[in-house]
């Protein structure tokens, strides 16, 4: 089981640091899209839309990895006083109440909706946009997909270092 | 009381469960789509809610993703990071209170100098009171400030990255305002709206934000006359007055940078968007002229810019379904029915908005705040007729209030994490509490003469 938490947390943090240099991409390509609207008065629609692509992936797909790192902003005002003991039960709480609930409403509900753009193939309304908005789309379904193997991962752990605490109260 | 009246206040009974959820301190984004998921799920078993109502779902979600204003947050947040990384910050203080070293209360004006241009750039609250806590705050207690001043002017200073533009809570602020005046006119059968965009928002936030910076220093200034025992014990300099040439280099890089990024946005050359991203390029430049560039500096920038990133679309994710589940119960005729019951009219109803954000404020932070609360009476004020850029110049500078203000002001605690344990709580509270005088005097003001928000904004647009 520690394995498979190692191995899970290994992938997101290859599929993070990946991920993260996309922000550093978005910030190259706005640069050439201003450059070519201002300096040539050309209009790049199709790479306009790639920065868009690139931050849903940031965003939708770095959400698990977000997780692991436990940057998601909490109210700590009272979990902050609380014991490690209290702590990781309200985590395995939110894990599996909240989050996975969350997870599942979100696949669920989008995947016939997502399939739906992939049989017509959808494009960009706009012209000389992306052809492959179905690709975006899918990306909506990658988002529960990661974080549901992440809470996974997390759970894991938890119930390892819960185990670890009852065994040093003996 | 019937049983249609119960299913009426369900959204009610939604909003305090997800209140006492989010007090468990679960992650903000994942207890807001929970609960309300909880609510959905249960109320469909007792056959009042229709599920298939969550089919919006994706359709919310696509709406965020390519959303063309939002795009601003990760390319402000990489501008933001990398400048961090190449210590400006420092630089600029050095410079500044060399400069500034010699007069009383010379250390506190440069401190709250540097705190503007850094909020300017970064807008994120914590890492501003953090980087002056930790670099100005020894100087100051050394050179014989007391420390209630010293705290007081670092944690208001702090607080100015919300209100200062480009700031990111702004973007956030702008988008979710236009989308709730547009509601607003077209329920009042406007069916070619006025529009209000995160430009406008910057715009309007200009002259209230340096007001308060000029209030900021006024205190200072009359404490220097009134009180100079608060400040340094000795005019003596601390530090060689720097040369033309050092201060140049160390103050034009950045301000040129800000200014350009709010010149293109202002003058509406430039959409947000476009212009963070040139802004972000501009700090990788800074970096290498400053000999910080590197990979790993590069690295950690982009992983900080992921996180971050993530952080504020996740609770939009979350604040959406919060949202859709709470409409579907009826929720917003529920609020709205009880803005029109509200003695005192709109300036009763707009009253009791600012005192709920600013409780709402000791427990949540602006992106919530911005995404959970503001969608929901957004549209009932603005019905109302009140301005949209001045409606959001008050709730920021509303919030930044709550941020400062004790017991549970998140810049007071940011503070704490970072003050010497010499210095008690207490005197970090009462040291806040002339600055947030300052903060309800410049929202008197603004809701005495609105144009102090709304002027430039629309002289802009011609």
């Amino acid at each position: 089981m520690k394995r498979l938490a190692q191995a899970i947390d290994a992938f997101q943090d290859h599929l993070g640091q990946s991920l993260a240099w996309l922000t550093a991409a978005m910030v190259a390509a706005t640069v050439v899209v201003v450059v070519l609207r201002y300096g040539f008065g050309v209009g790049a629609i199709a790479l306009q839309e790639s920065v868009l692509y690139m931050n849903a992936l940031v965003f939708l797909a770095g959400a698990a990895w977000t997780f692991k790192e436990n940057r998601h902003v909490r109210v700590d005002i009272f979990y902050s006083k609380l014991s490690q003991d209290a702590q990781i039960k309200i985590d395995l709480f939110g894990h599996l109440l909240l989050l996975l609930p969350m997870c599942v409403v979100v696949f669920v509900w989008s995947f016939d909706w997502a399939l739906a753009s992939w049989r017509i193939g959808e494009r960009s309304p706009e012209v000389g946009g992306i052809p492959a908005v179905f690709l975006l789309k899918t990306v909506i379904l990658v988002m529960p997909v990661l974080l549901a193997l992440q809470i996974l991962s997390e759970c894991i752990k938890l119930i390892a270092a819960l185990k670890r605490e009852d065994h040093g109260r003996d | 009381m019937k049983t249609t009246g119960v299913i009426e206040l369900i959204p009610l009974f939604m909003f305090a469960a997800v209140f006492a959820a989010l007090l468990l301190g679960y992650p903000v984004a994942a207890t807001l789509a929970g609960v309300s998921l909880v609510f959905a799920l249960g109320g469909s078993a007792l056959g009042v809610f229709d599920l298939s109502d969550l089919g919006f779902l994706s359709g919310r979600l696509f709406g965020i993703a390519t959303n063309q204003t939002l795009l601003a947050v990760p390319l402000f947040v990489f501008m933001g990071v990398m400048l961090e990384k190449t210590r400006i910050a420092e630089r600029l203080l050095d410079c500044l209170s060399g400069l500034m070293s010699g007069a009383r209360g010379g250390l506190a004006i440069a401190v709250i100098l540097v705190g503007m241009l850094m909020s300017a750039s970064t807008g994120i609250v914590g890492a501003t009171v953090v980087t002056l806590g930790l670099i100005a705050l020894p100087t100051m207690l050394s050179a014989g400030y007391d420390s209630r001043t010293a705290t007081g002017t670092i944690a208001a200073t702090g607080t100015l990255g919300q209100i200062i533009p480009p700031s990111i809570v702004l973007v956030l602020l702008g988008d979710v305002l236009s989308n709730a005046y547009q509601q607003a006119q077209l329920e009042q059968g406007i069916f070619a709206p006025n529009t209000v965009s995160v430009g406008d928002l910057f715009a309007g936030a200009l002259i209230p934000g340096l007001a308060l910076v000029g209030l900021y220093l006024g205190f200072i200034l009359l404490t220097a006359w009134t009180k100079p025992e608060r400040l340094e014990k000795t005019t003596e300099k601390i530090r060689e007055r720097p040369s033309v040439k050092e201060l140049t280099l160390g103050l034009a890089p950045p301000l040129l940078l800000i200014v350009a990024v709010l010149g293109a946005i202002l003058g509406g050359y430039s959409t947000p968007t476009e212009a963070a991203g040139v802004g972000a390029l501009g700090a990788v430049l800074l970096a290498f002229a400053y000999k910080r560039l590197n990979t790993s500096t590069l690295r950690e920038t982009s992983r900080e810019t992921l996180k971050t990133t993530a952080m504020v679309f996740f609770i939009l994710i979350g604040a959406s379904i919060f949202s859709l589940v709470f409409r579907a119960y009826g929720g917003d005729e529920l609020v709205r029915g009880v803005f029109e019951d509200m003695p005192g009219g709109e300036v009763g109803a707009l009253i009791i908005v600012m005192l709920v954000l600013f409780l709402l404020g000791f427990i949540l932070d602006f992106i919530e705040i911005t995404f959970v609360v503001v969608p929901i009476v957004g549209p009932v004020l603005l019905a109302m007729g009140f301005d949209p850029v001045w409606l959001g110049i008050m709730i920021a500078i509303n919030l930044q209030t709550s941020f400062l203000t004790p017991p549970f002001g998140f810049s007071l605690f940011y503070l704490r994490g970072v003050t010497p344990r010499s210095v008690v709580t207490p005197d970090i509270y009462r040291g806040a509490v002339p600055f947030i005088g300052l903060q309800i005097l410049m929202l008197l003001l603004l809701a005495v003469f609105p144009s102090l928000a709304t002027w430039l904004p629309y002289a802009l647009r011609g």
